[in-house]
């Protein structure tokens, strides 16, 4: 199976994440790896599925969190290296 | 039964959020999904109802928040991915 890109969402807020999650799993056959939150009102959202659904949906969830909240960072990898999975939010 | 609308209030601080809870209750036929919070003070009350109870919930809930608080959102999804709420709140 080819190796899944990740893309991360993380605003400032649950609310613009809940909505950006709502639009991203809209958008493109993506699924939820899980969320973490980093303390400072900020949380983020790991999202995986191949790179063309990933591109999709981290686009689409980014704009939709920038109309509802303050988006503070969009990110795709599109190969990320296996040792990442050990630093994954648990889903 | 058609999927359930999912409503959210914001607020810096607990006490706020509480008041939203009980005025979004009392608002409307809506269940109490919980509350999560992510830390600098950002709590947030997620409820669920049909999408005319969890509005007029939310609106209830908004005025509560300000009243006792700092409101920092107040927010509808009508239709909520099914992967969405066990992904998000667990």
């Amino acid at each position: 199976m080819a190796r899944q890109a990740i893309g991360l969402i993380e605003t400032r807020g649950l609310v613009p994440l809940v909505e950006a999650t709502d639009v991203a799993l809209k958008a493109a056959n993506v699924s939820v790896v899980g969320t973490r939150a980093t303390g400072t009102g900020l949380i983020s959202v790991v999202l995986t599925g191949d790179v063309a659904a990933i591109r999709a949906a981290t686009e689409a969830g980014g704009a939709a969190a920038a109309r509802v909240g303050e988006l503070v960072s969009v990110e795709v990898l599109t190969r990320p290296h296996d040792e990442l999975e050990k630093i994954m939010p648990a889903g | 039964m058609a999927r359930q609308a999912i409503g959210f209030i914001e607020t810096i601080g607990a006490n706020p959020s509480i008041q939203a809870a009980d005025a979004m209750c009392k608002a409307a036929g809506v269940t109490l999904v919980g509350t999560v919070d992510i830390g600098s003070g950002y709590v947030t009350t997620i409820i669920e109802g049909d999408v005319g109870s969890v509005k007029a919930a939310v609106d209830a809930g908004a005025e509560a928040a300000n009243a006792a608080g700092e409101l920092v959102a107040a927010h509808v999804i009508p239709q909520p991915h099914e992967e969405l709420v066990p992904a998000m709140l667990g």
